[in-house]
């Protein structure tokens, strides 16, 4: 089960699954199974560098080597789970992501990133002055191709 | 040894064990001692291999009861060219370790 | 796909009562069956080939093998005694390994977190030690003395309690759980959970349950027990990975996992590997 799936409390993230939380070092701090043992620190999850900007959160693999990409003017609008890769999504988009990964597609921006293989998690932008009746219409929009992305990548999962 | 078994919080206080687990199967040490090694240093627990056999795999382990449960509760499956058909702990005495 | 011994095994297929002549087509391992009624009213399966299957109709459902099953299918005693009543709770399909579905129904550390305010609630989260067995005389996976706190054990429970369990793995997914019986203190309540894998990693899931409550009404108990299983579906199809490992060396399994570490001693025992993972990875 991954922890993206948890939930915050306080300074801890804990598991949905068994309530396993862990401290931002990554450590366990608490097994509720089990409430009488401290964990040891080798009992840890893996943590990656984290920062917010521009109403994103980035988490970086590795060490990141530059700032994430300014993305001023935009803001968040939703996150949806597509069943298809990255390709699919452009090619449903019509359009390749640029050198900082965002996907232009038309009235919406696209931040995307593979959770699994054939899985990609879309973060939909939009731009900051656009109203309630634009952000409805970018959900749409955000919607439609989701599924004509996973209409493309079915089809070429079946050749 | 013991810098591993100091609690994390200062001041606390473990019930620290030391125990002999006696694993016997068809045991393929090859594959199994490497697994128990990297499973206890995952758990934190002190552990030294006293006897490796075909069908007979002894470790002493130090820490807290409930990992050294865990240990035990992961030793019961192994990898999978393993079979476990018992695992037997007893308490040893501190003195030597 | 070599499926390997789990193919003599017996697997639900359908609910009996729900079944008439033109069919259901669904799947078995891979493998496109139809269940039917024929004109005598008997319960009927084919594979793709028209080959009659082997057949039982017992707790509500249809069972069937792909092989030849050289155990009678197993019994469960208090689908016979008086004065219960038999829910069939209906069907739900899970992308999951049908393995793993049967090892989350094993599980009670995850009540508080999973089934917050009705199986368990902080901070009453312990998993206080249980006895676990493979009796050897039936073949099975036992589970017993296992004990939880929670806030609304069952429909007919008015307020928290501490329910007492026993876990049972009848087949490779098949499990049987008896839990205190509120209304009625001498006896168990028998919830079950009968997997039909449909493949390795997508499976119907079939609950049913053997209850003495004479006074819920019988939507109130469906939607009771689908409610706790659509909670746990959301859980089984975010699992990573999506097969059930036989080698823990990825996992920490505690003492509250002894069921689970169990039954999968037992599938490894019996090369029971369809919707499992060999290699830790």
């Amino acid at each position: 089960m991954s922890l993206s799936h948890g939930f915050v409390r306080g300074e801890t993230l804990s598991c949905i699954y068994h309530g396993w939380s862990y401290g931002q070092a990554g450590n366990c701090l608490r097994i509720p199974a089990h409430p009488g043992l401290t964990p040891p620190d080798a009992i840890r999850t893996v943590t990656h560098p984290v920062t917010e900007a521009d109403g994103v959160v980035w988490v970086a693999v590795d060490e990141p080597t530059a700032a994430p990409p300014g993305l001023a003017g935009l803001v968040p609008l939703r996150s949806l789970t597509a069943f298809a890769d990255i390709a699919a999504i452009e090619a449903a988009a019509g359009v390749k992501a640029t050198a900082d990964g965002l996907v232009n597609a038309g009235d919406i921006r696209l931040l995307l990133s593979s959770t699994r293989d054939g899985e990609t998690l879309i973060h939909v932008l939009v731009s900051a002055d656009a109203g309630p009746a634009a952000r409805i219409a970018a959900a749409r929009i955000a919607e439609g191709l989701r599924r004509k992305a996973e209409d493309i990548y079915k089809k070429g999962a079946a050749r | 040894m013991t810098t591993l078994l100091e609690p994390s919080v200062p001041g606390e206080t473990y019930t620290l064990l030391r125990e002999r687990m006696t694993i016997r199967g068809e045991l393929d040490a090859d594959s199994f001692l490497p697994w128990i090694r990297r499973h206890a240093s995952k758990l934190g627990l002190f552990q030294d291999i006293v006897h490796s056999g075909p069908d007979r795999i002894e470790v002493d382990l130090a820490g807290a009861p409930e990992l050294i449960d865990m240990m035990e509760v992961g030793c019961l499956l192994g990898p999978i060219n393993v079979w476990v058909e018992t695992i037997d702990r007893r308490r040893v005495s501190n003195a030597g370790g | 796909m070599i499926v390997g011994p789990m193919l003599d095994e017996w697997y639900p297929v359908g609910i009996f009562g729900q079944l008439d002549e033109a069919g259901r087509k669904t799947m078995l391992m891979g493998e496109p069956i139809v269940v039917a009624r024929n004109g005598n009213g008997d319960a009927r399966v084919t594979d793709s080939t028209g080959r009659s299957l082997p057949v039982r109709v017992r707790y509500g459902h249809v069972w069937t093998s792909l092989g030849d099953p050289q155990k009678e299918l197993f019994a469960i005693p208090e689908a016979d005694q008086p004065g219960r009543r038999f829910v069939d709770v209906g069907v739900v399909r899970v992308r999951c390994s049908p393995l793993r579905a049967v090892e989350n129904f094993l599980d009670i550390a995850h009540f508080p977190f999973v089934h917050t305010d009705i199986l368990g609630a902080e901070p009453h989260t312990e998993v206080q030690a249980y006895k676990v067995e493979i009796r050897e005389d039936v073949d099975e996976v036992w589970a017993t003395q296992v004990q939880f706190y929670q806030p609304q054990a069952a429909k007919s429970a008015s307020g928290g309690i501490t329910t007492q369990y026993m876990y049972r793995v009848a087949g490779p997914t098949s499990t049987v759980l008896y839990k205190t019986c509120p209304p009625k203190p001498s006896e168990w309540d028998v919830i079950t959970l009968f997997v039909q894998p449909l493949t390795e990693d997508l499976c119907d899931v079939w609950p049913w349950m053997a209850l003495f409550d004479d006074d819920t009404p019988m939507t109130d108990l469906i939607h009771f027990q689908q409610t706790i299983f659509l909670q746990d579906r959301s859980i089984l199809e975010n699992q990573v990975p999506r097969l059930l490992p036989l080698d823990p060396g990825m996992e920490m399994p505690t003492r509250a996992d002894l069921t689970s570490v169990a039954y999968r001693r037992w599938l490894k025992r019996h090369n029971f590997t369809y919707g499992a993972q060999l290699v830790a990875q």
